[in-house]
């Protein structure tokens, strides 16, 4: 490896690209920290955490799921969460029934319920299966989060969550470099408001 | 994945998040100290991806070189990680054979998604030989194996590259830390260490690693110097 020599402009220019998002994620800060102190209110009251994306999104999902249930910190307790995208046979068997677009919303209706809480993952605002997953989220009652990116298409615009977290960037694999920086937070600080033994009721339990 | 972040112990916390232990109960410090928390792990992984261009910025360039040359001979992708590494694995391949337009699709699988072949291998066999075998059924001589770890430690890896360079695959890995045992192994010839003991910021660099190892590539193919 040729450490510490100056890098050819391809690659500090790709780098560079980072810069600017990764300084807009720390402005994300208060809105990270209301969606943990939320999310935490509903795993208190033994909800559940159900997470979704579609193509690369779906990596998340599943990263999301694994990094609740198997903290990668020794001694911290394990959450219920369940990603929707690694079931092919439900995926498959919902998207030849009733179309692409329902493989959430019809996962949803069956497993969630008002203390639990829906996560989608859509680096564009534009997922039609993540928007109705967050449509039928809501109807039931759940506690609603979202990580998108660019200007949030029509995610953003339809406000489609409780808490619409957003990267900064129109290039996809940036969003998904800032989602990874913003999931791995809303687990750690979960688990700030969940020990402390003061922590406040969440708003919407107000 | 089972290290131990450097946030985890409840010394650590005390130092983070001083208002959740100073007795003040005021919702607005609660949050107001998991807002700092959060700003302060933002800079760090900014501050930690910016050094990674200098750090690797050469070997990547070497590496996506090599890579191009083998997709151009008929070469393929063949990815693999543990746990949240696993994800990876399926991000990595995903953006090669499904790139954002206009980057050409190029041929990748990844290996750990193979849920009946991974739980029979575990099963019958054990958990070590799970990407190995799979890569010996696989792999062919000019594919590209690319694993993932960010403790650099896991055996499975480890066995997987000894059957990737056995079989004249060339060889990409990524780990944490000082690299762990990959770094010693020999087995790795282009091998990315991000130098982090947070399992977390090492996850999202090497996020970035891979992005840009991707993009060099798809220039490489284009015939970029």
């Amino acid at each position: 490896m040729a450490e510490g020599r100056p890098a050819a402009p391809a690659v500090r220019d790709a780098f560079e690209r980072r810069a600017e998002p990764g300084r807009a994620l720390a402005g994300q800060a208060g809105d990270v920290a209301r969606a943990c102190r939320d999310m935490a209110g509903r795993f208190r009251d033994g909800g559940k955490l159900i997470v979704f994306g579609s193509g690369g999104a779906s990596t998340d999902a599943q990263h999301i799921a694994v990094e609740f249930v198997h903290p990668v910190i020794v001694g911290k307790r394990a959450l219920p969460a369940v990603s929707l995208t690694d079931d092919a046979a439900a995926l498959t068997g919902i998207a030849a029934a009733e179309g692409l677009d329902a493989v959430f919303a019809a996962q949803l209706d069956l497993l969630g319920g008002p203390r639990d809480i829906a996560l989608g993952v859509s680096g564009d605002g534009r997922c039609p299966a993540v928007l109705r997953g967050l449509e039928t989220a809501r109807r039931l009652g759940m506690l609603t989060v979202a990580l998108t990116g660019a200007d949030g298409g029509e995610l953003a615009r339809r406000a489609a969550a409780d808490h619409v977290l957003l990267a900064g960037s129109d290039d996809p694999c940036v969003v998904k470099e800032m989602h990874v920086t913003l999931y791995h937070l809303l687990w750690e600080l979960v688990h700030v408001f969940l020990e402390h033994p003061d922590a406040p009721e969440p708003d919407d339990a107000r | 994945m089972t290290a131990p972040d450097h946030a985890g112990d409840a010394a650590d916390m005390e130092t983070l998040y001083p208002f959740l232990y100073a007795g003040g109960t005021r919702a607005d410090a609660l949050l107001e100290d998991a807002r700092r928390s959060a700003e302060a792990k933002a800079a760090e992984i900014a501050a930690l991806r910016a050094d990674l261009a200098d750090r690797h910025g050469e070997a990547l360039r070497r590496c996506a070189r090599r890579m191009a040359e083998a997709f151009r001979a008929g070469g393929r992708l063949l990815t693999f990680g543990n746990g949240g590494s696993s994800t990876d694995a399926q991000a990595v391949a995903r953006l090669f054979a499904g790139p954002p337009p206009p980057a050409p699709p190029l041929p990748a699988i990844s290996l750990p998604h193979d849920v009946a072949t991974l739980t029979a291998l575990s099963n019958d066999v054990g958990f070590e030989v799970v990407f190995a075998r799979r890569l010996a059924a696989l792999g062919r001589p000019g594919d590209i194996a690319l694993g993932l770890s960010t403790s650099g430690g896991s055996r499975n890896l480890l066995r997987a590259f000894d059957e990737a360079a056995r079989r004249g695959m060339v060889t990409v890995g990524f780990a944490g830390y000082d690299g762990g045992a990959m770094a010693e192994a020999g087995t790795v010839d282009h091998l990315f260490v991000v130098p982090s003991s947070s399992v977390h910021r090492i996850q999202e660099a090497q996020t970035t690693v891979y992005h840009v190892l991707w993009e060099l590539t798809v220039r490489a193919l284009e015939g970029a110097p």
